[in-house]
């Protein structure tokens, strides 16, 4: 019996929702043909907490905490587009030193979030030295966060009119050393992957991403940009003060998983290049206006975006002049970019699968909210 | 040719990677082992809530007035009080914090007026039972017996010993700087309205009836 003659047929297989490399509670239904992938079907909404709905029965200044349960990973970034939409909304004036510390705050978080990225991206790899470097360093930034704002996850920094806490006297000598050693340690991932044999055949030509592809299905972030899409809101609209600071756009090639990950290590350099402009122009003054806990901004909607580490994260509120708003739609990065696996991972073993995965950094939290 | 290129190249790659690795043999380890060592929590930790009291009497200094549970956004704290009919000042008869809810936000903190209530450094709250999450006044009070706090509020403390007439009223007076005259109004009308009632319900839990 030859092997054409042996009966196959495609397999249904449940990857997740507790499978380790889909980082958190996704659900992929694939099918199989041998170790190839034909089908893909993410089912999401294992993480579903309706914040959209919580919202409306919150307070303004009482929803800064939800904020930073959309996106754990970059919980600074998450309050940032909310406030600035909230401040948007109510014509909030707020001192330039919290513009500045709240510039400050995002990119660091911005650096946390793409280091947490770079070490479950090559875990999943296999690579396993990059996951305890990586989170030392990430280690450092959650230390001067907590220092600020004491706690190491879910901020609640930035209110509606500034920020909840100044930054304290030990803040900048710490965050200049680590400034000082941060492109060293970028460095050295480089040094242990961007050449590596095993880490480029695992990346090289995977999952392309191609532009047209990318527009359709509205991917944002660092994976759009992996795609030679040269589109940053930090630039394309900038919100806060981001354009009084000096940085590049990254942008890739092919679009592949090798460029996404380049694409996010150049990320790392501009951060820190923007955070230390920041720290070196930190004006004093104020760092907070005070907003009552019953804060009624006019009636009246607004739409609001900004770059978060995944991509665009857009908060569209709708006033009926109460203290709670009427309804809050919260678009998310991670929920867009999420649709074109199935277009990308098909045709991939299921490695690779993993790898596409890895490299489009989702984080669940955000997809479900 | 291109094989040979791809092999020198992956070979010089790899050992630079073990390079990297070699060279961390001599760095100092940045583990802490945990139970037998342990960071000290910066000054501003939020950790577990306490209820300070103050220093000299050893009374809580909370007043009862409410704002923390209207602050806190998922209604983890419910007071009750009364009025003591000599100094006419409020008191907390009943003080429970679910920290099963509790997010750690420090929205009460920073809410209350009169270093009432606070966000320590403290951990290691673990117990085997849910229902011993829900701490009462005097365990609150007790494991807030040692945090050292500066008192920012003072003016709002002062007024609030040298006249025990009407906190709302005094309160404003004492604090011009910091208060805007709309946040006088909505502070006096939060606490006018706490005021009638006896038992704490901090704020509608269930949805707000909307035209949708």
């Amino acid at each position: 019996m030859s092997v054409k003659q042996l009966r196959t047929e495609e397999m249904l297989i449940n990857m997740g929702p507790q499978h380790p490399s889909t980082h958190g509670v996704c659900k992929l239904v694939i099918k199989m043909d041998g170790e190839e992938v034909k089908y893909i079907q993410p089912h999401v909404g294992f993480l579903h907490r309706s914040i959209e709905k919580i919202a409306e029965n919150r307070n303004y200044p009482q929803f800064v905490p939800y904020t930073d349960r959309i996106d754990y990973c970059a919980s600074m970034n998450a309050n940032h587009a909310y406030v600035v939409a909230a401040e948007k909304l109510g014509d909030v004036e707020i001192p330039e030193r919290a513009e500045y510390l709240r510039v400050i705050m995002a990119e660091l978080n911005r650096i946390a979030s793409h280091l947490v990225w770079l070490a479950t991206f090559t875990i999943d790899l296999g690579a396993v030295t990059p996951f305890l470097y990586a989170f030392r360093e990430r280690e450092d930034i959650l230390d001067l966060f907590e220092m600020t704002c004491g706690q190491r996850l879910t901020y609640n920094y930035m209110t509606i009119g500034g920020v909840g806490w100044d930054i304290p006297k030990e803040f900048e000598p710490k965050l200049r050393q680590f400034l000082k050693i941060f492109p060293s340690r970028i460095d050295d991932y480089e040094d242990l992957l961007t050449n590596n044999p095993i880490f480029l055949h695992r990346t090289k030509g995977v999952g392309v991403l191609p532009k047209e592809t990318a527009y359709e299905y509205s991917v944002s972030g660092p994976s759009l940009r992996g795609s030679g899409v040269k589109w940053d809101i930090r630039k394309a609209e900038p919100y806060s003060i981001y354009d009084k600071f000096d940085f590049d756009i990254p942008i890739g090639t092919e679009g592949d998983a090798w460029d996404r990950y380049k694409v996010r290590l150049q990320e790392l350099r501009e951060s820190a290049k923007i955070v230390e402009q920041a720290i070196d122009g930190l004006p004093g003054g104020d760092f907070k206006k005070k907003v009552p806990l019953t804060w009624k901004p006019p009636e009246g909607e607004v739409f609001c975006r900004i770059e978060a580490p995944r991509g665009e994260m857009a908060y569209h509120i709708i006033s009926d002049g109460t203290p709670k708003p009427y309804r809050m739609k919260i678009r998310t990065a991670s929920f867009c970019n999420l649709q074109v696996l199935p277009i990308i991972g098909v045709n991939h073993m299921i490695a690779d699968l993993v790898a596409i995965f890895g490299s489009l950094d989702i984080i669940l939290p955000e997809v479900d909210r | 040719m291109g094989l040979v290129k791809e092999t020198t190249s992956g070979i010089y790659n790899l050992l630079l990677g073990l390079w990297v690795t070699f060279k961390h043999l001599f760095r100092k380890p940045v583990t802490l082992q945990y139970p037998d060592e342990r960071w000290e929590m910066p000054e501003r930790s939020r950790g577990t809530i306490v209820l300070l009291s103050d220093p000299e009497t050893g009374e809580l200094n909370c007043t009862a007035c409410m704002l923390c549970a209207k602050a806190c956004p998922v209604a983890a704290i419910t007071i009750e009080r009364k009025k003591d009919p000599e100094t006419k000042k409020n008191y907390p008869t009943l003080f429970t914090l679910d920290t099963t809810v509790c997010c750690y936000c420090g929205l009460c903190e920073q809410a209350c007026n009169f270093d009432a209530i606070k966000l320590t450094g403290k951990y290691e709250f673990s117990v085997s039972d849910k229902s011993e999450l829900l701490y009462e006044m005097d365990f609150l009070q007790e494991i807030g017996r040692d945090v050292k706090y500066v008192k920012k509020k003072k003016a709002a403390k002062k007024a609030k010993k040298a006249a025990p007439k009407k906190d709302t009223g005094e309160k404003s007076a004492e604090k011009p700087a910091a208060k805007t005259a709309e946040e006088k109004k909505e502070d006096s009308n939060e606490e006018d309205k706490a005021k009638d009632k006896t038992s704490g319900e901090p704020k509608e839990k269930g949805p707000e009836d909307k035209t949708e």
